[in-house]
């Protein structure tokens, strides 16, 4: 009597699960010729801003909030050279920067621009030494603070961090996301890749100039291949009906397609000094004429890193808060990868909030 | 020779041992199908064990040394026929007397040259000036310092004669003499 029955429940079963995935399929299907109407509707960042600032490629975009910032020391977030920072105002709901703006900070986005063979020799020293002092000694003069709070994410964390152990009297609060420091770790596939005895960063370099957007995007679509060719087209088809995650997979796919190239010298002192010799955490990475010592940084720090983390494992932030001078810091390890810790939606509706509290608390 | 045909051997068995792995790894997932969960569910959560298997076993393989030197001999042949087909457009167009991207780079080189000097210059008039302020401020200090101890010098002084003109003479003997 069991087994008949069990037998039963099972044809059941399947009859029921193939009538409701024919239904869901046929959604599915239908929604198709609607993709290219909402990918035209995606928009590269959502609150208002201004241009306050240009330099060559340049441009120091001024966020503008409901009414006059609360603080007077202004915020200035720092990206990646490798990506267009849109991912910090991602869309509605998933925007680092509406958080801030909305607390009341007078917020600063750098945009760097798309470097073309003209910014081919540009060095890490022009970038930190030229392009971000004169944005801080500018945003000094716009808002009469003598000081900036500086966020930087992935890449452009790492060159705040230089920033400040360089010019501590300008900064009075460091916020670090995913931010490489270590490069000794091989928990990452591109501190393997980068490896001297694989990587001939100098023929690369003298070959190729900037390095092409192409390459990178060839390189992080291959640091998980399975996920990225196999897994992400799955999961679009079978969730293609669901309009929010439509929208956001094309406004995560848009950002993730919108490599730039990065300048040639850049890109060889960060493989050779970082990713190959590990310079920043001996306090023996040089910058110009300058050397970079991380002790040399005093003011507080907020370091948060992504647990899941395949681009910038935490092993590669977290030894920043034992080689910096500063009493005051933190450190935060968010179950999230690395784009996840910026706009997932726990995220933004769990960590944010506290890292906007950390610097409040620390800001006038 | 045999050195570079080991090699190649070498990834080649690494690249096979990456598919008998991936297809071992997800039969493996394959066999933990258990029939009693809703059909869908069951071949999502499939779908999703083998692809995790086959992520974790590419993922592997993409450390191993075989991947790398592959990926490096790959990369180098990229990078020599780029040089090559530069080469040979740099040529063609120095027979022709065009400018090359070759003379661009050069000149961007040269221009870049200048603008380091001049950066490091005025960086070194930067801290001079710096050093100048400094020492002026210094200066500047002490002149202050210095005027304050005359201005209170002069305040004691003219006190002190106030306060002698305010006190009356005790007339001495010579004072006392026959024309006062």
């Amino acid at each position: 009597m069991d087994k008949k029955t069990s037998d039963e429940t099972d044809w059941e079963a399947w009859q029921t699960s193939f009538i409701n995935e024919t239904f869901t399929n046929l959604q599915r299907f239908a929604s198709i010729p609607f993709l290219p109407e909402k990918l035209e509707r995606v928009r590269k960042g959502v609150t208002p801003r201004e241009v306050v600032y240009e330099e060559d490629r340049l441009k120091v975009y001024h966020y503008i909030g409901v009414g006059e910032p609360r603080f007077k020391t202004p915020l200035c977030l720092v990206f990646a050279l490798v990506n267009r920072p849109y991912i910090m105002d991602l869309k509605e709901g998933r925007s680092i920067l509406a958080h801030y703006v909305n607390a009341g900070f007078d917020t600063y986005l750098i945009d760097w621009g798309t470097p073309t063979r003209a910014e081919r020799f540009l060095t890490t020293d022009d970038y930190v030494n030229g392009y971000m002092l004169n944005v801080i000694k500018y945003l000094r003069e716009r808002t009469g603070s003598d000081k900036v709070n500086l966020l930087g994410y992935c890449m452009g964390g790492t060159l705040s961090t230089m920033f400040t152990a360089l010019h501590q009297d300008l900064v009075k609060n460091l916020v670090l996301l995913a931010s490489g420091i270590d490069y000794s770790t091989r928990e990452a596939l591109l501190n393997l890749w980068t490896d001297p005895r694989y990587f001939d960063v100098d023929k690369f370099v003298d070959t190729m100039g900037n390095v092409p957007a192409e390459f990178l995007q060839a390189a992080f679509l291959l640091l998980k291949p399975i996920a990225n060719l196999v897994e992400k087209p799955i999961n679009l088809m079978e969730n293609i009906h669901r309009d929010e995650f439509v929208d956001d997979y094309l406004h995560m796919e848009t950002w993730l397609n919108d490599n730039i190239p990065v300048p040639g010298e850049v890109y060889r002192e960060f493989a050779k000094y970082l990713f190959q010799q590990n310079l920043l955490v001996k306090n023996r990475m040089p910058l110009g004429r300058h050397i970079v010592d991380l002790r040399k940084i005093t003011c507080p720090l907020l370091n948060l890193m992504a647990r899941n983390d395949h681009l910038v494992p935490c092993s590669q932030s977290e030894p920043l808060n034992d080689l910096v001078s500063s009493t005051d810091k933190e450190k935060i390890i968010w179950p999230a990868g690395h784009i996840g810790l910026a706009v997932s939606a726990r995220a933004q509706k769990e960590l944010w909030p506290r890292a906007v509290d950390w610097l409040v608390q620390r800001t006038d | 020779m045999s050195d570079n045909m080991n090699k190649y051997f070498d990834q080649v068995a690494a690249f096979q041992k990456l598919w008998m792995d991936s297809f071992a790894n997800m039969a493996g997932v394959w066999s933990q199908f258990s029939p009693g969960s809703p059909p869908s569910d069951e071949m999502r959560k499939m779908r999703g064990g083998m692809l995790q298997v086959l992520a974790e076993t590419w993922d592997q393989y993409m450390r191993t040394p075989q991947f790398m030197e592959m990926m490096k001999a790959s990369l180098n042949g990229a990078l020599d026929l780029k040089r090559l087909a530069r080469d040979g457009m740099n040529r063609v167009h120095e027979q022709f007397e065009n400018p090359a991207k070759q003379d661009i780079d050069d000149v961007l080189l040269a221009i870049r040259h200048v603008e380091r000097r001049l950066l490091d210059r005025l960086e070194g008039l930067d801290d001079r000036v710096a050093n100048l302020n400094e020492k002026i401020d210094k200066v500047d200090e002490r002149l202050v310092k210095q005027e304050n101890a005359i201005v209170r010098q002069r305040e004691t002084s003219n006190a002190g004669a106030q306060k002698a003109r305010a006190t009356p003479r005790r007339r001495t003997g010579a004072e006392h003499g026959p024309g006062n």
